[in-house]
């Protein structure tokens, strides 16, 4: 059989942890490097905090739930993407497999060095047809980057119905919470991407890497001031590759770092600000790489999208990577 | 025939000490030169704007101070003579400082030149005083700016040093009723047009400074806005042969004027080709060119940035907003007048681009002027 060569976000699912913390209380536990204020006035409220669970915990909760939303066959989920962007994310720790020591990851955590989380999520959500690639490195561009190989994938590999990605990350316990004026919060998200998927299907995926601002820390300035150029850039060029320009886009996804810098990034794209969905910056923060999938699922909720809009993802991750992907809703 | 005697301020400074350099080799001249004392002496001073160049005018260093009243910090006798003698003045001393408190602007530019004024009155043999001003006493207007216009037509100055510059002409012009007195207004000056060598770094310099740091991600403008630099050896030169020659009293803007403006684009564009054809590795960095926006998105990113506090950032778009606010208000600086009376001399800005990218190169290969090229 002839296969067609696109795919579709069919079904998103999302895990934020119950427990929520508003920025006077991160500050009051000591959890901010910088000033409330200035986390309020770039839009941040509260953000999410995970307790007992784990990571791998949420990772496999928003699975379960994308699984179970979608009428998908388990046995068409050919392929496991699990995508980490922190680096305590991409493996398991002190022995403990799924869950560790009551959870909470310690900063003197010792890693296990041959024990991964891709394969004990097909294992705890039984998908027996599934193989697991794990994608880490990429900081929070780290689920555009598996959505981007789930798609290259399907068009590759005849055979291959739906990919599974999944995100998930937990900051370890006691480290500050704002990283270059964001505020984070512990989230996981999952979303299965499907041969000739009906809904948001991939139109165009770009990605740069700028390695020499590899170090996060040291040169945290110069990535702060690369960020706006690179990310106009790069959504330029998506639009291009795309044959659009962004008045055909209804909706700009963002991730949810802060809204001051949405104001600037719109204005520098060309995109008025009620066409970014930012409804979840203050209430929910920036889940690492989760934010994206959560925002696309809860606009489409919300009905701020039509069938056949053009949408655009836009996310950075450290390392330093900028990622855009065009999807037509 | 009398030997002429001219008075240099600011010998030391930015385009005062390309004036020193190309006097001194003279044969015909005498020059006074007033310096003000600071940490070192002013003959010390001196010696380290000509190196080891082979003076030939009669070099008289004079430690004094414009700020410091008519007396210019003489003594009454040291100040007779001064005036007996001088023929010509070169008032090139000033604050070009963008971030001065109005107050002290005013200090440095304004009363400081009255103090000049008041002795260019009391000299017999004067036969020309140059006051060198900014084409910036513009301000905040836009479009055509001609020799003939003053002042900002009420839209408002950038900076403290266009807003005490202007005061300053306006003093002058009163003057010119009394005296033969010319007003030199200059562009940007960045470098040696043959060899970019820098007198003085200012805000340009490290403007292409950030940009190699990757520190400058926007730049309010419009990206078609003409920029407007000079070399420093064209103003030297231009300078002198107004001091000689220009009708007085007049109005001369040395710029680049249409003819040799670049857009901020195109400048923007080969300070980034310069950086990485000048020193290559510096291409793994990837340094996104500049943004140019508007003039509220740069106000909303760097209203961003102060409420970060990041002392870094701050730094970087405070330097950047101390002239690039100019870029905002684009203009032409028309230069007919000094054009006229230069051309039959053969003196006439280069284009910018043509020597641009040495100043480039040799703030590389300076570092900025913290290393010997």
């Amino acid at each position: 059989m002839q296969s067609s060569s696109h795919a579709g976000i069919q079904s998103i699912a999302e895990y934020l942890p119950a427990q929520v913390a508003s920025v006077g209380e991160l500050h009051d536990r000591g959890l901010l490097r910088g000033s409330p204020d200035t986390l309020r006035s770039f839009g941040f409220e509260t953000v999410h905090i995970a307790g007992q669970e784990s990571n791998i915990d949420m990772a496999i909760a928003a699975a379960a739930k994308v699984l179970e939303e979608s009428d998908i066959d388990r046995d068409d989920i050919g392929i496991i993407l699990y995508a980490a962007a922190l680096n305590s994310s991409s493996t398991l720790w002190d022995g403990n497999g799924r869950s560790p020591n009551g959870s909470v990851l310690h900063l003197e955590s010792v890693p296990d060095l041959f024990k991964y989380p891709a394969s004990l999520i097909q294992s705890e959500l039984d998908l027996t047809s599934a193989s697991v690639v794990g994608i880490n490195q990429l900081g929070c561009a780290s689920i555009f980057a598996a959505l981007r190989l789930a798609r290259a994938l399907i068009v590759a590999e005849d055979d291959l119905q739906a990919v599974l990605c999944v995100s998930a990350d937990k900051f370890p316990a006691g480290r500050h919470r704002d990283l270059a004026y964001n505020l984070v919060s512990d989230g996981a998200c999952a979303a299965i991407v499907r041969r000739d998927g009906e809904t948001n299907r991939i139109v165009e995926c770009t990605q740069v890497t700028k390695g020499a601002l590899w170090d996060s820390e040291e040169i945290e300035n110069e990535i702060i001031a690369a960020y706006f150029p690179t990310a106009k850039a790069l959504v330029e060029r998506t639009l291009t590759k795309a044959g659009l320009v962004m008045d055909d886009i209804a909706l700009v996804i963002p991730h949810n770092v802060s809204l001051r810098s949405w104001e600037i990034l719109g204005r520098l794209i060309g995109c008025p600000s009620d066409r970014i969905y930012t409804e979840n910056i203050a209430r929910v923060g920036h889940t690492i790489a989760s934010d994206n999938l959560l925002n696309l699922r809860q606009a489409t909720e919300s009905g701020a999208i039509e069938k056949g809009d053009y949408l655009l993802l836009f996310t950075f991750g450290y390392g330093s990577n900028w990622a855009c992907m065009i999807v037509e809703h | 025939m009398r030997r002429q005697s001219i008075l240099l301020t600011g010998a030391t400074g930015a385009v005062g000490s390309d004036l020193l350099r190309m006097l001194a080799t003279r044969k015909d001249l005498s020059i006074n030169v007033l310096v003000r004392r600071t940490r070192e002496e002013p003959c010390e001073r001196v010696k380290a704007v000509l190196g080891d160049l082979d003076v030939t005018a009669r070099l008289n260093v004079i430690e004094g101070d414009i700020c410091s009243g008519p007396s210019l910090g003489l003594t009454d006798r040291a100040l007779e003579t001064l005036r007996g003698e001088t023929t010509q003045i070169i008032h090139a001393a000033g604050s070009t400082s963008f971030a001065l408190p109005l107050p002290d602007a005013r200090a440095a530019n304004v009363w400081g030149s009255r103090n000049i004024l008041d002795f260019a009155r009391r000299c017999a043999s004067l036969e020309c005083g140059a006051f060198l001003s900014t084409v910036y006493v513009s301000g905040k207007r836009q479009g055509d700016f001609a020799e003939s216009d003053y002042g900002d037509a009420g839209r408002g100055f950038v900076n403290s040093y266009e807003e005490s510059k202007a005061e300053m002409e306006e003093m002058i012009r009163e003057a010119m009723n009394e005296l033969p007195l010319i007003l030199v207004r200059l562009s940007t000056v960045v470098g040696d047009s043959t060899t970019g060598r820098v007198s003085r770094f200012n805000t340009i310099h490290h403007a292409i400074r950030l940009f190699y740091s990757g520190l400058a991600p926007m730049i309010p403008g419009d990206p078609g806005s003409p920029v407007d630099i000079v070399s420093s050896d064209f103003v030297a030169a231009a300078i002198l042969h107004l001091l000689e020659h220009a009708p007085r009293p007049g109005v001369f803007h040395l710029a680049a004027g249409r003819e040799s403006s670049n857009s901020l684009e195109d400048l923007i564009g080969e300070t980034m080709s310069a950086l990485s054809r000048f020193r290559p590795e510096w291409r793994r960095r990837s340094v996104e060119r500049p943004i140019i926006v508007d003039l509220d998105t740069y106000e909303l990113f760097v209203r961003s940035v102060e409420e970060t506090g990041n002392p870094v950032l701050k730094g970087a778009t405070r330097a950047i907003r101390t002239f690039a606010y100019q870029l905002a208000h684009p203009k032409v600086f028309e230069t007919r007048h000094a054009a006229a009376t230069l051309a039959w001399n053969g003196i006439a800005p280069q284009p910018s681009l043509a020597y641009y990218p040495r100043v480039v190169k040799y703030c590389l290969e300076t570092n900025w002027g913290t290393r010997q090229c």
